[in-house]
């Protein structure tokens, strides 16, 4: 499980985000909302153990982020939204690398590796090196060596980014398939239609706090909406007047 | 689009204005140490140049001429870096530069696309060469006391002398890009341009100058002259260039060879600008095809690591950072310029005469063992800044994975560490014993400077990766940028200062030591204590240098944000 803590973080005299609290269950996908620069990154990053909070605390597994980082990071995998990796190493050695930092053995690694690299489709491309890749591809690279290591939490910052529908199909149902299991998902999105189709429990952040959270159905009830879509939902708790004013300028 | 091609230099420009005027942190004396080092630089080369000139007036007709053959063998030293760096330029700024796709979606002009790329091909690729000429030839105008008209013809001179490297460079690349893929072909021009360095630096070495400062050799200065004399043709704009701005020291003008470079330089920029008009487009879309690339699957490396002592994280490390250095053309060939530096500096050792002196020769061979030390510390110094400083911020963008990995900043930069040490722990010990065997130094400097080397390889190593880690460029597009950055040069400087401090240290009581076992005569109990104590503090600071940054560098990517 994930558990976020009214966490804080300031640069300087702003404060980017501002006494954030969430609960993510083994087997619940929580969705993680808001508009640009709400302060999604900055939560997803904190929980990621790359960034400090000025105050709160993560506990991931039941380990305390700031004193046993290293336990609370072997048990969550970590999808960053742009997928940079080691231009230079094939899809196996990445891999195989990122087994040795989760500290697995040689036993079974290799069996753990190519049945990732079969699930995400990408098995004949083992030996090549990830320089040649497309987004896409590394993408899904990147989601393998997050599962590699069997993490009971995992941490997603825009999934479906530079996928096409097979590859956007294919992680659904491998995030479906890891809640049934019991892991815990946190998944902050921009897709709304992807959030509603799939998350348990939506929290939705707007300068830097969390303004609303629920399922969906108690989104709606909360922003007065009939509206069966997320989006109108999301514009209606975010403020989305602006669309109009855009469709006016175009 | 209407405006004229300069409008496309506007980002450039922007650029450098937006830059200048959001100071960050630390700027100021960066700006500092570098203006610093390219005064002392550029003051140096006045003064050596300034001197060299009023030396060689001294021999009346002898001393012109030399001027003058100088001055060609000056263009053509700075000829053959432009090309070259032109070439490497070219492939950027035409082929592999980010804001080629806007500018190319953009209803610009093919011509003025062209001229404004060329612009900043030149810019780019002659800034350097440029601004280590210009006090150069201050230096030779002041001493000779050149007219007015002399400094007028430099920048007429060196204007189109840089045209004409850089468009002929341009066309180079051009047709590279049209035979290989872009990526490829930039791998190629590293390795030319590696194996163009390396046969300077032997070729100048093999010629060994030291010989002009021996009498003992004044017959063979002739052979030497025609040496210096045979690749100066008045076919090349070297020679062009250099015959304009001696005419011009000596009061006249040189209308034909200034002719000559203005004529060709226009005619080549004019050349080149068809030539890209003409298969720009074809090579553009060939870079940006996505070849399947070739590369060595270094599937031993795996089994070789597995013999060694490096367990768990360290080891999936230890196997990442050699397959990606192994593969990245740019590292790894750079061993070869290093090894290219290392047979110069062994082979200097074997031509060093001192038996020529030969009631000197002992105490000359033992002081030599110390030079030999600063420059084997020097060397390495120069490979870690290279090598070892920029071992943190090749993780580059990726670092990521380490970051949000269980596994402890401690662990992955002791890591980096002992990946840095070994290597170079073999080269400096190599250099250290193979030199003082050449000397045919005392048995005690040679176990002592074995020793000696043993120690400072751990402190400059420990340096250069701590310090990596506390001044890393994450952003930086290649290794070279990291090492030339504020850290590399402050890496540098302190570098420098502990190995004059380390070798005054050792210098010291080994000099009374080895006094004392030639005259036979024993050292007192005092001095002996105080040769210990100076030993002793060598120790203490190679192990402080090696352990402080180390601890430092772990605290900093501890608190590393983003």
């Amino acid at each position: 499980m994930i558990k976020v803590d009214n966490v804080v973080k300031r640069y300087g005299s702003f404060t980017a985000v501002d006494g954030v609290s969430l609960d993510v269950a083994p087997g619940e996908i929580h969705g993680f909302l808001g508009p640009n620069g709400a302060g999604k990154t900055t939560t997803i990053r904190m929980i990621a153990g790359l960034l400090k909070p000025s105050s709160g605390a993560i506990t991931i597994n039941g380990h305390d982020l700031k004193s046993e980082p290293e336990a609370a990071k072997a048990s969550l995998g970590f999808i960053p939204d742009r997928p940079f990796v080691y231009e230079k190493l094939t899809a196996g050695e990445f891999l195989r690398f990122h087994a040795g930092l989760f500290g697995m053995g040689g036993n079974g690694t290799q069996e753990r590796v190519q049945e990732l690299l079969e699930l995400f489709e990408l098995t004949r491309w083992e030996t090549e090196l990830i320089e040649a890749f497309s987004h896409g591809m590394k993408q899904r690279l990147v989601m393998c060596a997050a599962f590699l290591h069997r993490p009971r939490a995992v941490l997603v910052d825009e999934p479906m980014v530079g996928l096409d529908p097979r590859g956007a199909k294919l992680i659904k149902d491998v995030f479906r398939r890891m809640s049934d299991k019991g892991v815990a998902i946190l998944m902050s999105t921009h897709t709304l239609e992807v959030a509603q189709e799939m998350c348990d429990s939506i929290s939705i952040i707007l300068g830097g706090k969390i303004i609303a959270r629920g399922t969906v159905p108690e989104l709606q009830q909360l922003a007065g909406s009939q509206d069966d879509a997320l989006t109108g939902v999301f514009l209606r708790l975010t403020g989305g007047s602006a669309l109009q004013e855009i469709d006016e300028a175009i | 689009m209407n405006h004229a091609f300069p409008y496309l230099l506007l980002p450039v420009f922007w650029g450098a204005r937006n830059r200048a005027r959001r100071r960050e942190k630390g700027d100021l004396l960066r700006g500092a140490l570098f203006g610093g080092v390219a005064a002392a630089v550029a003051s140096t080369l006045f003064a050596v140049f300034f001197w060299l000139t009023w030396q060689v007036l001294d021999f009346e007709e002898l001393g012109e001429y030399l001027i003058r053959l100088g001055l060609s063998w000056l263009f053509l030293t700075f000829l053959s870096f432009v090309a070259f760096s032109a070439v490497v330029t070219a492939l950027s700024t035409f082929f592999l530069s980010e804001d080629l796709r806007l500018l190319l979606a953009a209803p610009v002009r093919d011509d003025r696309f062209f001229y404004s790329r060329f612009v900043k091909t030149v810019g780019q690729s002659a800034w350097m060469v440029v601004v280590f000429m210009l006090p150069v030839l201050l230096g030779i105008g002041t001493a000779r006391c050149a007219p007015l008209l002399y400094y007028a013809a430099v920048p007429l001179v060196i204007l189109p002398f840089v045209l004409i490297p850089v468009a002929l460079g341009s066309m180079v690349t051009l047709g590279l890009v049209n035979t290989f893929p872009a990526r490829r072909a930039r791998d190629i021009l590293m390795l030319l341009g590696l194996l163009f360095g390396i046969t300077l630096v032997l070729l100048l070495r093999v010629l060994r100058p030291e010989r002009l400062l021996s009498v003992q050799s004044l017959p063979d200065l002739t052979a030497f002259f025609r040496t210096l004399q045979s690749p100066v043709t008045p076919l090349f704009p070297s020679f062009w260039a250099g015959e304009t701005l001696f005419a011009a020291l000596t009061g006249g003008v040189d209308w034909l060879h200034l002719g000559s470079l203005w004529t060709t330089a226009l005619g080549l920029t004019l050349l080149a600008r068809i030539a890209f008009q003409r298969f720009f487009f074809t090579g553009w879309s060939k870079a940006q095809e996505a070849r399947k690339a070739r590369f060595t699957q270094l599937n031993w490396l795996e089994a070789l690591v597995g013999l060694l002592p490096v367990r768990g994280p360290a080891r999936s490390l230890l196997i990442k950072d050699i397959k990606v250095f192994l593969r990245d053309t740019t590292q790894w060939s750079q061993l070869l310029l290093l090894l290219a530096l290392g047979a110069v500096y062994v082979y200097n050792f074997r031509v060093l005469d001192l038996e020529r002196i030969p009631y000197m020769s002992r105490v000359v061979k033992n002081a030599y063992a110390f030079v030999n030390l600063a420059m084997a510390s020097f060397v390495l110094s120069s490979v870690a800044v290279r090598f070892v400083f920029p071992a943190v911020s090749a993780e580059g963008a990726a670092f990521w994975l380490v970051r949000t990995a269980p596994v402890s900043m401690k662990a992955f930069l002791w890591s980096k560490f002992w990946t840095g040490l070994v290597p170079t722990l073999v080269l400096a010990e190599a250099l250290t014993i193979v030199s003082n065997e050449f000397l045919g130094t005392d048995p005690f400097l040679k176990v002592m400077s074995a020793a000696a080397i043993f120690c400072m390889t751990f402190a400059l190593v420990g340096l250069a990766a701590g310090m990596g880690a506390r001044y890393p460029r994450f952003k930086a597009e290649n290794v070279t940028q990291v090492a030339g950055s504020y850290g590399g040069v402050a890496y540098m400087i302190l570098a420098v200062l502990f190995i004059v401090v380390e070798i005054a240290l050792l210098a010291w009581p080994s000099s009374v030591f080895l006094w004392s076992l030639y005259t036979q005569s024993p050292i007192p109990t005092a001095r002996a204590a105080l040769m210990g104590v100076s030993f002793g503090l060598a120790l203490a600071l190679s192990i402080v240098t090696f352990l402080a940054p180390m601890r430092r560098g772990v605290t900093e990517l501890e608190a590393l944000e983003g």
